[in-house]
């Protein structure tokens, strides 16, 4: 560690280029394993290590890539640990005490819960015979390199922490839009992993210089560790069957210094890259000087595929609270069942509503909270980019889920009781977790400030031994209810004043517990979220669902103490009238209204418009005739020339179908003309399931008159042909997806000529063609709206 | 044989295939607002039942001819068009996704209960997603075959394409152990839950 950080004090630490590309060019064939290849040809390896030694290297890597279990096993090897001993031991005869040897761990070829199969901590383990191997060899130093998921690069980077406290550099592999094939972008992948431990971050492989650039360029403001660059030479091209890297020493050299200015410490090259292109890098670096980083820690959060930097933000940081069993039975019941299906709704509902995080507990009776709690955060961690809130008051369920989530978590909560101190912060301080500080202390919940303020005291120096700043910490004001704790407000309001003026740090509050008993809670709420801010709040739990926004006097002077018993404020909003919905309808005919409801797909208004026109007296046939089927007609129409695309159709079908309902009783009685509905028998045919289609065929049939006997799907000709019969239906609309299906349809219609019956037929779905359609004796129907078209015709 | 699972394929949806996916055309469709936000409300609700896995397998081509191919482990595909489009592959990469079973029981239960729009819409996301998840493990593909000095043809072909008959489906099925995937297969070829897809492409 220390010669490393004595090697930064002087220079931009140069690394090597390509070893897997210089050992093909040196004659390893196509294919081989580059670990058995070079433990069989040692002095080829020794000599790639050498030259770039001799180009200027001041870290080589050790050719132990691919020396884990799982990618030794493709080729036989399963000495594993013997294996990267000797790699490590030839790098280090070769270079000597004239350069430092990085020990290499790149990807498994695996991918690891939640992403894929291999359990965390198998991986960690995978991990763990491959360090211990390297250290037998006498690395010098780490590096994690190659990384395309970042949940492998922390199972790697946590093995090498548990086992060693060597300088490790971490560089993860973003395709040309910036972002991992597993959707990490650069900036989360440092916040993760920085968080975590690694002493240096950075990126390799990916692309060309030029392209890397971008992605330094990203992480500059937010490294707190030394950044690393190791770019391709170039974008690889395909000639001759061959994969090349083109881009020349000098070009690739020449963007070094950009690199340089851009906070990078240390620099090499990968695939293509060759001793000469390390020459002409180090020839460019005279005179850069390494620069610091700006900053020793950072309040930011990441998901595997997100981010949020708090101290940027100018808006307040909302922590969505749904995921929590307490008060959902339905969440508890499916906790219990092992359900995933209301967590992931939640999720996304909260999402789409506005919430930056998401707090996660799944405390209820009867669960095992650490089995639990893991399996939630390994769900959220896929269905969801937000950052996750671990929130327990059981310290192995935290530890479990901080270990096992692909990013940089935060914990709810700690406060100073005892356990949470010994047990629950060096978990926070391991795992690099931000962390809620609740005020608590051993004596239950402190009501005064001056209480709640000795316990952050407390708290705080305590975390500060452990390395922990406080750009690692949010004070929670503690909210309690106004109905049970007059002053609860006040004292939540001075603790959050004071945390930010004394420590300059993230505050928080769980917000709808201070309108606990009274009534319009969402104005409390939305006032106390005000004054909060106004002090210096810059987080909120709460329901994004129905969180409010505003200010309110009244509501002020309840939370501030000034409402006596809030009596007033009670008087004011026990008597509030519903709010009047504005709508854009108001100047409207009826008729317009009808009309508009179905040309834009309104199923929920249809009906009250329909009452409205009918309350002044006009009848329900001329509701049908004149309003809707015309409203129809043009929606077809527009679908036809793409005005409309098909949800459009579907749901003007489906206001259609809603006013049809109300109607159709009223359109045979009171002296109205029953409407006469030729008979279509729907089917889609045997072994085929893919129905969707023809669903929407009878919907539009029935919309245009039609009497719809729908069979469903994979139905047996025998039972077609008996309903043909049954209904005397004259039309047959037949519907297949898959080529090996719609053999089926010809079978219907054989059987109906055979048996002499007077139907037509139509045919439609995906791979039904006019020609096919005609071959069988069908007309063809390319959708809902020409469905309705061919059945007028037919019929 | 070694099959690849990824057990959970973190992609985001391309609504602009999506759209296009349900007719949508960027010159002549008109949606009003109210609507867009449904149809992109619904994309997103349809995100938390899809469920996107994959399995892949790399094989070696032992023979190949004008009409057909053979892989290691004698498994033989019959057809002009894939022999024409794995010419000059020494490998071929064949690989299957699902969207999981959820998202198709919400179709349905969608469909029964009249909400044909969310149907369609959930119908569309999905069938994009299977084939994104495609495309994504043949990027995973494309970065490890590089290291190797191998490149995989960007391209990829289907059973159902041209002469490559449906039935043949039931070799992927078999070669990727699809059951473990929660993929099954019916008598007339077809893999369920419905938005599941298989496919094939050269290595060389």
């Amino acid at each position: 560690m220390a010669k490393i950080k004595n090697l930064l004090k002087k220079r931009i630490v140069v690394l090597d280029g390509a070893t897997g590309t210089e050992l093909q060019m040196r004659g390893m064939p196509k294919g081989a394993c580059p670990e058995k290849w070079c433990l069989k040809n040692p002095k080829l390896l020794s000599q790639v290590h050498r030259d770039y030694l001799a180009a200027g290297s001041d870290i080589v890597y050790t050719c132990t890539f691919g020396a884990n279990r799982y990618k030794l096993a493709e080729y036989g090897v399963k000495d594993i640990r013997g294996t990267n001993r000797r790699l490590a031991q030839i790098a280090k005869k070769a270079v000597g005490n004239k350069a430092l040897v990085a020990g290499d761990i790149g990807p498994t070829g695996k991918f690891i819960e939640p992403f894929g199969p291999l359990a965390f901590d198998e991986a960690v383990n995978a991990f763990k015979e491959q360090v211990k191997g390297l250290i037998d060899g006498g690395v010098d130093l780490f590096v994690i390199e190659t990384m395309i998921d970042v949940q492998e690069a922390r199972a790697a980077l946590i093995a090498v922490k548990e086992l060693t406290a060597k300088f490790t550099m971490v560089t993860m592999t973003f395709e040309q839009d910036g972002r991992t094939l597993n959707g990490t972008d650069p900036l989360t992948a440092l916040i993760t992993l920085q968080s975590l431990g690694a002493d240096a971050v950075g990126c390799n492989c990916s692309a060309g210089p030029k392209e890397m650039l971008k992605f330094i360029a990203s992480l500059t403001p937010y490294a707190k560790v030394p950044l690393v660059a190791k770019p391709n030479a170039g974008i690889p091209k395909l000639v001759d069957g061959k994969t090349i890297f083109d881009m020349p020493p000098k070009v690739f050299a020449s963007y070094a210094k950009r690199f340089a200015k851009l906070g990078v410490c240390f620099i090499g090259g990968c695939c293509g890259t060759t001793p000469e292109h390390i020459v002409n890098l180090k020839q460019n670096l005279k005179g850069a000087k390494p620069a610091k980083s700006k900053r020793s820690a950072i309040s930011a959060l990441s998901s595997a595929r997100d981010n949020i930097v708090l101290e940027k933000r100018k808006n307040i940081a909302l922590v969505g609270e749904c995921i929590n069993p307490t008060g959902r039975k339905a969440l508890q019941a499916e906790l219990c069942q092992g359900k995933t299906t209301i967590i992931r709704q939640l999720a996304k509902e909260q999402e789409r509503r506005g919430a930056d995080i998401l707090d996660v507990n799944v405390g209820a009776p009867g669960i095992d909270e650490v089995t639990m709690m893991k399996n939630t955060v390994n769900l959220l961690s896929v269905a969801t980019s937000l950052p996750l809130v671990i929130d327990s008051p059981n310290i192995k369920a935290v530890e479990t889920a901080l270990r096992v989530y692909p990013g940089r978590a935060l914990i709810n909560s700690i406060s100073a009781e005892k356990e949470k101190i010994e047990k629950l912060l060096p978990v926070a301080a391991k795992y690099g977790a931000m962390f809620i500080l609740l005020p608590l202390g051993f004596k239950g919940i402190p009501k005064t400030f001056q209480e709640r303020k000795k316990n952050v005291e407390y708290v705080w120096a305590k975390a500060k031994k452990l390395g922990i700043q406080k750009e690692d910490i949010i004070i929670d004001g503690l909210v309690m209810a106004i109905s049970s704790l007059k002053k609860a407000a006040i004292e939540t309001i001075k603790t959050v004043a004071w945390s930010m003026k004394t420590f300059k740090c993230n505050t928080i509050a769980g917000l709808s517990n201070v309108s606990f008993g009274l009534p319009q809670r969402s104005v409390l709420n939305s006032t106390f979220l005000e004054i909060l801010k106004k002090n210096g709040l810059s987080l909120v739990i709460a329901n994004p669902i129905r969180i409010t926004k505003g200010y309110s006097k009244k509501a002020a002077d309840v939370l501030l103490n000034r409402d006596k018993d809030a009596a007033r404020y009670i008087a004011h909003f026990s008597k509030q009238p519903k709010q009047e919905l504005k709508s854009e309808l108001r100047d409207l005919s009826a008729k317009e209204k009808v009309c508009k409801a179905i040309l834009e797909g309104n199923r929920e208004d249809i009906v009250s418009f329909v009452k409205e026109l009918l309350s002044i007296g006009v009848s329900a046939k001329d509701i049908v005739y004149k309003s809707m089927i015309p409203s129809i007609n043009k929606v077809g129409d527009f679908f036809d020339q793409k005005k409309y695309f098909l949800p459009q159709l579907i749901a003007s079908a489906e206001a259609m179908k809603a006013a049809f309902h109300f109607l159709e009783p009223r359109l045979q009685e009171k002296g109205g003309e029953k409407i006469k509905k030729t008979v279509v028998i729907l089917a889609t045919v045997k072994g085929d399931i893919h129905d969707i289609g023809k669903n929407i065929v009878a919907l539009m049939l029935k919309n245009h008159g039609f009497d719809v006997v729908d069979l469903g799907h994979d139905v047996d000709p025998k039972k077609i042909i008996s309903e043909i019969k049954r209904h005397k239906s004259p039309i047959v609309g037949l519907s297949a997806l898959m080529t090996t299906t719609m053999v089926s349809m010809k079978d219907v219609i054989n059987e109906a000529k055979r048996q002499k019956l007077s139907c037509r037929f139509m045919a439609g779905g995906a791979v039904i063609t006019p020609d096919y359609a005609k071959s069988i004796g069908a007309k063809y129907s390319a959708d809902g709206v020409s469905a309705v078209k061919v059945a007028k015709c037919l019929s | 044989m070694n099959v690849k699972l990824f057990k959970s394929i973190s992609i985001e949806p391309n609504k602009n295939n999506i759209y296009r996916h349900l007719g949508y055309s960027k010159e002549k469709t008109e949606v009003h607002g109210v609507m867009r936000d449904q149809v992109d409300c619904y994309i997103d609700d349809s995100l938390s039942v899809i469920d996107l896995k994959g399995v892949a397998e790399v094989l070696t081509v032992k023979k190949a001819d004008e009409e057909r191919i053979e892989l290691e482990g004698d498994i033989i595909f019959k057809s002009k068009g894939l022999a024409q489009f794995l010419k000059g592959s020494n490998e071929v990469l064949l690989m299957a996704t699902t969207a999981g079973t959820q998202i198709m029981e919400e179709i349905q239960k969608n469909s029964s209960s009249g909400d044909l729009v969310r149907s369609v819409i959930y119908d569309a996301t999905a069938g994009e997603m299977v084939d994104d998840a495609l495309t994504w493990i043949m990027n995973y593909y494309k970065g490890e075959l590089v290291r190797k000095g191998k490149q995989l043809d960007p391209r990829r072909f289907s059973c159902g394409y041209g002469d490559f008959a449906l039935e043949e489906q039931k070799i992927f099925w078999d070669i990727l152990k699809m059951k473990d995937l929660g993929v099954q297969i019916t008598d007339s070829y077809l893999l369920v839950p419905e938005k599941s897809v298989t496919a094939i492409t050269g290595i060389r």
